[in-house]
Order: C-alpha cells, then structure tokens, then sequence
C-alpha cells in the first residue's frame, strides 16, 4: 500500500531526495506567493501560495515515509506511539500525502477555474476525497484523480501561454504538461515499477522548469 | 493585456505618480498622470485606500490630497516580480 513499495529496490533513497526536493521547491514557491499577497492584498496570490503550500508539505509527508521505510526507522516509531503494524502507520503517512496533496491540487483547480465562491472549493476538495478513500485501490483513484486535475490546470497554464507567449509562461505550461505525464505514469506504476522512476523523473524535469521560471521571476 | 494585469499597471501609474511627487497628491493631479476616467479613479482609490497603499487626509478648505504610505512604496519597489509572478501563473 505505501508508495515506496511501487519502487524498484535500486530506487529506494533516490525517490525520497526527488521528494524533498518537490517539497522545498513547492514551499519556496509559496513562499513567494504569500510575500508577493502581503504586499498586494491579491486573493489570487494567497490561493496560489496556499495550494503550493499544501503541495509542499503533501510531497514532504511522502519524503518522510519514503526515507522511514527505507531506514526502518519507522519500526521504532510504531513500538513508541504503540502502532500494532507497520503498515498501519507507512497507510497513515500515505494517507496525509493524499489528503493533502488532493486539497492542493482542489485549490489550484478553484483558483485556475476563476471561481469566487468557496462552497465550490470545499464541493470539488470533499467530493475527489470521498472519491478516493471509498474506493478499493486508494492509490490508483488518487493518481486518476490528480491526473484529471492536471489536464484542468495544464489547460490553463496553456491558455495563459496563447494568451501571452512569452518565456515564463511557456516554461510554466511546459512544467504542468510534465506533471500530468508523471501522473500518469504513477497510475500505471500500481502494476508496473518502472513507471514509479519514469514518473518521478519527469516530475523532476517539472520541478526543474519550475525553479528556473522562480529564478526568472526574482533575476528580471 | 488581460483585465487584471493592465489593473496592476494602473495601480502601479498612480503609485509611481505620487512617489514622483514627493508621496502626496490632489486627485486632479492623479486623474491627469494615471489617465483614467473620474469614476474609474474614485475606485482605484478607494482599493487603493483598502488595501493600505495610499491614505485620504483633508486639508483645512476641505481638499483631498492622497499619501503614498509604506506599504504602497514597497509595492512599486517589488513590482516587477508581481509583475512576473503573476504573469507566469496566470493570475489575472
């Protein structure tokens, strides 16, 4: 069930670096989202800035589970706070990447869908949960779901480069579509390992596209 | 080129003409360097006023004159990563 058990074993280690990497990257951005709406007061910046948010922290659980299976640390954990199982606990870990990952993802789709009234917020966000934690395979709807989501949010990050040709928005576009690849790639990764490296590398590719554009933000 | 961003822009004119000016203005003067119409201005302003980027003060004969405070100075100092940002991600 945990994500790591997707992996290859001469993968074990590397996925958990690429996920701190997804997760410090994903809180820089907010970082700046949030400093940028402190000096605005744009509703946008601060929606952006808590998606990014929720993604970051979301990528930083999986890092920690990821690392802990690895290191067995977790068995420690588990006699500490009275765990029966292992499993119980690497489910519990993965169970808090979905949930927030999912809000995340629920948050950006809003923000992109130009909607001003929150009760549709908290309908997409508590439907996609239900979704996923009522069905049999919680990781396979999870990934059919964000993939869903992305193709939603790609399609803006592409409308704003038609709208706007420039570098950064190209660049942005770009890092969404790698995304939406790595998404569903992690769909196909339940049945097949080599997917869960595939995925996690492009998803370094998107993450990649995503500091430079940062740096160009900041260099300009 | 989008509603939001040409916004930001206009926000940014009326800042930068009252930063030009010393931080203060009569809304005559800001009317004529940000090139807007009167009722467009009156709700510039008054967001502007919202959101802590300018004050309104009075002067004895009952004259408005608009402040740039700190918060608006620190706007135009960032205003080219907003700019950026919020191009980038598309949220006009």
């Amino acid at each position: 069930m945990v994500l790591s058990s997707f992996a290859p074993n001469w993968f074990y280690g590397y996925d958990v670096v690429l996920e701190l990497f997804f997760a410090i990257m994903s809180l820089v951005v907010a970082a700046l989202a949030f400093r940028l709406y402190k000096k605005t007061s744009q509703r946008n910046l601060a929606l952006f800035g808590t998606s990014f948010l929720l993604i970051g922290f979301s990528y930083f659980i999986q890092s920690i589970i990821n690392f802990l299976i690895i290191s067995k640390v977790n068995e420690n954990i588990c006699r500490a706070i009275k765990i029966q199982s292992i499993s119980s606990f690497n489910n519990l870990g993965l169970f808090v990447h979905i949930f927030f990952m999912t809000i995340g993802l629920s948050v950006l789709i809003y923000l992109t869908c130009k909607q001003e009234r929150v009760r549709a917020l908290f309908l997409l966000a508590f439907i996609s949960l239900l979704g996923i934690f009522l069905s049999k395979n919680v990781v396979y709807s999870f990934y059919l779901f964000s993939s869903i989501f992305l193709v939603f949010i790609s399609w803006h990050f592409i409308s704003n480069y038609l709208k706007n040709k420039k570098s950064n928005t190209l660049v942005i576009a770009l890092a969404f579509l790698f995304l939406l690849f790595s998404n569903i790639h992690f769909i196909v990764s339940v049945n097949h390992q080599l997917f869960y490296v595939i995925g996690h590398l492009l998803e370094l590719i998107a993450y990649v596209l995503i500091s430079v554009n940062y740096y160009l933000i900041l260099k300009k | 080129m989008t509603h939001k961003r040409e916004r930001l822009e206009i926000i940014h004119d009326i800042l930068k003409a009252l930063q030009n000016k010393g931080g203060t203005l009569k809304p005559t003067h800001i009317l004529y360097k940000s090139n807007l119409s009167h009722q467009m201005l009156t709700e510039y302003l008054t967001d502007l006023i919202e959101k802590g980027f300018i004050t309104e003060e009075e002067d004895k004969k009952e004259n408005k004159f608009y402040t740039i405070t700190e918060k608006g100075l620190h706007f135009l100092t960032d205003f080219k990563v907003i700019k950026n940002f919020m191009e980038s991600y598309g949220l006009d």
